[in-house]
């Protein structure tokens, strides 16, 4: 762990520009890769598409993207965008904590225990996407073993639930490692302490447990969210984005790769990065908590 | 003449006159035969060795190859591999080199061939490999094939009694679900775009009717409800399973459908496409191959691409690909008919098929009919709100 922040009061000045050649490369290549291709993506959002020279047309292609002729899909991609996020989070923020608590006993098997719930997880979602497909083909084993005969690709909700559930089984893992990371830190003498106060197991959980893992399950869900609103493969492996299920990064690749729209699906990128930043943003201030330094400040504590 | 840059210029211009190694980029070689064909090029032109470059086995990871590389200007693929469906729009943006008409788009090529690699008045490839759609029918079961939808119709019946589905096609919501919906409306006397790509005309009754078809046979059941999951193989699975009757599909079922192991094998045939009120329409396929604009040796480029178009090129495309050929001649060749009997019918289908709307904007284009057709096939929306969106739609589409 470094040292606290107080303690380092005043540095040399050739700390200073040490660092700063440290950091340096790593900032540069940070730059060429990141920064310039979101810079030259913003750019290129404010000229035209079409064949020949590109005239530059302002905010044109996010007035179509908002409010003209691409709004209906526009807005059903970020509404599709958020369905996916909010339900998968939370059911795997559920089915997440479950695991941990179960990863957290100490029995017997539970190393092979841990390993195999992070199969998934590491798993490839391509690959798991693939996988998942078959799955749910019409004459598939989901629907050999539950009877059913539901086209699950070939309709609208049948397609949102099936890539729920191939997503909710991807990701449950992730938030299980990271809350299951949050309950060992959690020392045996505070639940000790708590049942001889006469705590039964559910008080124990919830006036506990909970509590006090509340920043690993903050962080979790932040990690989530922000990938849970990029969500790209999956969609767009089960139904390369017919049934309602185009999600926002889908309907911006479409529009640069597939229609060779680059203006207009720049635009689409820089106004899935706003969505995305003003919706961690919010639920950052929201709900009240600065996650990483609160886990940092409680690790401190100890 | 000294080296100028390496900027592409006409194929005179170039220093070496155009002459030297090229690299064919090509979509997956199913057939496993293309060495075959680039090894006896290169062994008669030690100068001009063609390097085989295969891509992804999927059109759109091709597609996004080349636009990659036009984009850069690179000339790292010389010849490309161009779907029926990209030329217009390759050529509009100024990648493809213009071909010598008179090499590659002569009187023995298939009209419907060469006017799916012409754009604004010239030809942007030379037609290689053509492909059109064919009706398989279960001749154990249908003593005569239907020509109209009626009479295809009429024929659901006896699936009915044989416990099976009528009709598959494709009808995915993707690229093949444009062939399909355009052979619907194509057949039933509509049309997407008009010739010249700058208007639309699909809001037609025609067109309405074309829809109405598919919609209907969903409807009633002559097409399985998980046929709104089908491309080709699934559809062709469904067929060779012996589940269903009639099967829209390529040449190339035939090939699995008449292997020993096959449960139909010797009880179908195919046909040409039904049609409303006679025979139909089918949507034109194929590949052309195309000389990048940016390419540095573009004599050996044309060359070869009119070598690949020779006789001697084609008759391994049809007897050992197990392709349709560009070459009119070949589709009575006595020898080749005996290896794939359904040459003539295929024929058939060829001289009659309508290129797909031909756009330098197909992509958007294509969605368009995707995205309406589709929702019309789930029973979402109405044929008559689907085609008077897909109107909209095209219109925004041409209109970028």
């Amino acid at each position: 762990m470094s040292a606290p922040r107080s303690s380092a009061t005043r540095r040399p000045r050739s700390d200073g520009r040490l660092a700063f050649w440290l950091v340096g490369p790593a900032l540069l290549v940070l730059g060429v890769i990141i920064g310039y291709p979101v810079i030259s993506s913003i750019v290129r959002s404010l000229f035209g598409d079409g064949i020949g020279e590109s005239p530059f047309v302002g905010f044109d292609n996010y007035a179509r993207a908002l409010w003209g002729f691409g709004a209906p899909e526009f807005w059903r991609s970020v509404g599709i965008t958020y369905l996916f996020a909010g339900v998968t989070i939370v059911l795997e923020t559920v089915i997440g904590m479950l695991m941990a608590l179960v990863m957290n006993q100490a029995f017997r098997g539970r190393g092979l225990l841990r390993a195999s719930v992070l199969v998934p997880w590491a798993i490839p979602t391509a690959v798991a996407a693939v996988l998942w497909k078959w799955a749910f083909d019409p004459a598939g084993i989901i629907n050999a073993l539950t009877g059913s005969t539901i086209i699950w690709t070939g309709s609208e909700v049948p397609s949102i639930v099936a890539i729920i559930i191939a997503d909710t089984w991807k990701t449950s893992p992730f938030i299980a490692l990271l809350i299951l990371a949050g309950l060992q830190v959690v020392p045996d003498e505070i639940y000790e302490a708590a049942k001889i106060d006469g705590a039964n197991a559910w008080q124990r959980f919830w006036r506990v447990t909970v509590p006090l893992i509340r920043p690993a399950i903050a962080v979790a869900v932040v990690f989530r969210l922000l990938d849970a609103l990029r969500m790209y493969d999956l969609p767009q492996i089960f139904t390369q984005g017919a049934n309602g299920t185009a999600t926002l990064s889908i309907l911006a690749v479409q529009s640069t790769l597939s229609q060779l729209k680059p203006g207009y699906g720049g635009a689409l990128s820089t106004l899935t990065f706003v969505v995305i930043f003003i919706t961690a943003f919010v639920f950052v201030r929201l709900l009240g908590f600065d996650a990483v330094s609160r886990a940092e400040r409680q690790r401190g504590e100890r | 003449m000294a080296l100028t840059g390496c900027s592409a210029g006409g194929g005179g211009e170039q220093a070496d006159g155009g002459v030297g190694p090229i690299t064919f980029a090509s979509g997956k070689d199913l057939t496993g035969a293309m060495p075959q064909l680039i090894d006896t090029w290169n062994a008669a032109h030690p100068d001009e060795k063609v390097t085989f470059l295969e891509l992804s086995a999927s059109p759109d990871d091709q597609r996004n190859s080349f636009v990659q590389d036009f984009q850069a200007k690179s000339g790292k693929y010389d010849v490309l591999w161009n779907d029926v469906v990209w030329t217009s729009e390759f050529a509009a943006h100024g990648w493809l080199e213009a071909l010598d008409a008179g090499d590659v788009a002569g009187d023995a090529v298939l009209p419907a061939a060469v006017a799916s690699a012409t754009y604004d008045g010239k030809i942007y490839g030379a037609p290689f490999m053509t492909n059109a759609g064919l009706l398989y029918y279960r001749s154990d079961l249908v003593p005569t094939p239907p020509t109209t939808w009626d009479e295809l119709l009429a024929d659901c019946e006896i699936a009915k009694q044989n416990d099976m589905d009528c009709y598959a096609g494709q009808f995915n919501q993707y690229e093949g679900l444009t062939v399909n919906v355009a052979e619907a409306i194509n057949s039933a006397g509509g049309s997407f775009l008009s010739e010249d790509g700058t208007t639309v005309t699909v809001d037609s009754p025609e067109a309405r009717a074309g829809l109405q078809h598919l919609v209907d046979m969903f409807a009633d059941g002559d097409i399985n409800p998980a046929g709104i999951t089908y491309q080709e193989q699934e559809s062709a699975n469904a067929f060779l399973e012996g589940k269903v009757l009639f099967l829209r599909n390529w040449p190339y079922v035939y090939t699995a459908a008449s292997a020993a192991d096959s449960v139909i094998a010797g009880k179908f045939d195919m046909t040409t496409l039904p049609g409303k009120d006679g025979p139909g329409v089918s949507s034109l396929g194929g590949i052309n191959l195309g000389v990048s604009a940016f390419s540095k040796h573009k004599t050996t480029a044309k060359a070869w691409v009119t070598w690949m178009q020779s006789e001697e090129a084609q008759r391994v495309l049809v007897s050992v690909m197990n392709q349709a050929s560009v070459l009119k001649d070949l589709y009575t060749d006595p020898e080749l008919v005996k290896v794939s009997p359904y040459l003539p019918t295929l024929q058939q289908s060829e001289l009659t098929a309508v290129p797909r709307p031909q756009s330098p904007n197909y992509n958007a284009v294509s969605l368009a009919i995707q995205k309406n057709a589709y929702a019309a096939l789930q029973g979402n929306v109405s044929v008559d709100e689907a085609i008077t969106k897909m109107a909209a739609d095209l219109q925004q589409a041409i209109a970028q």
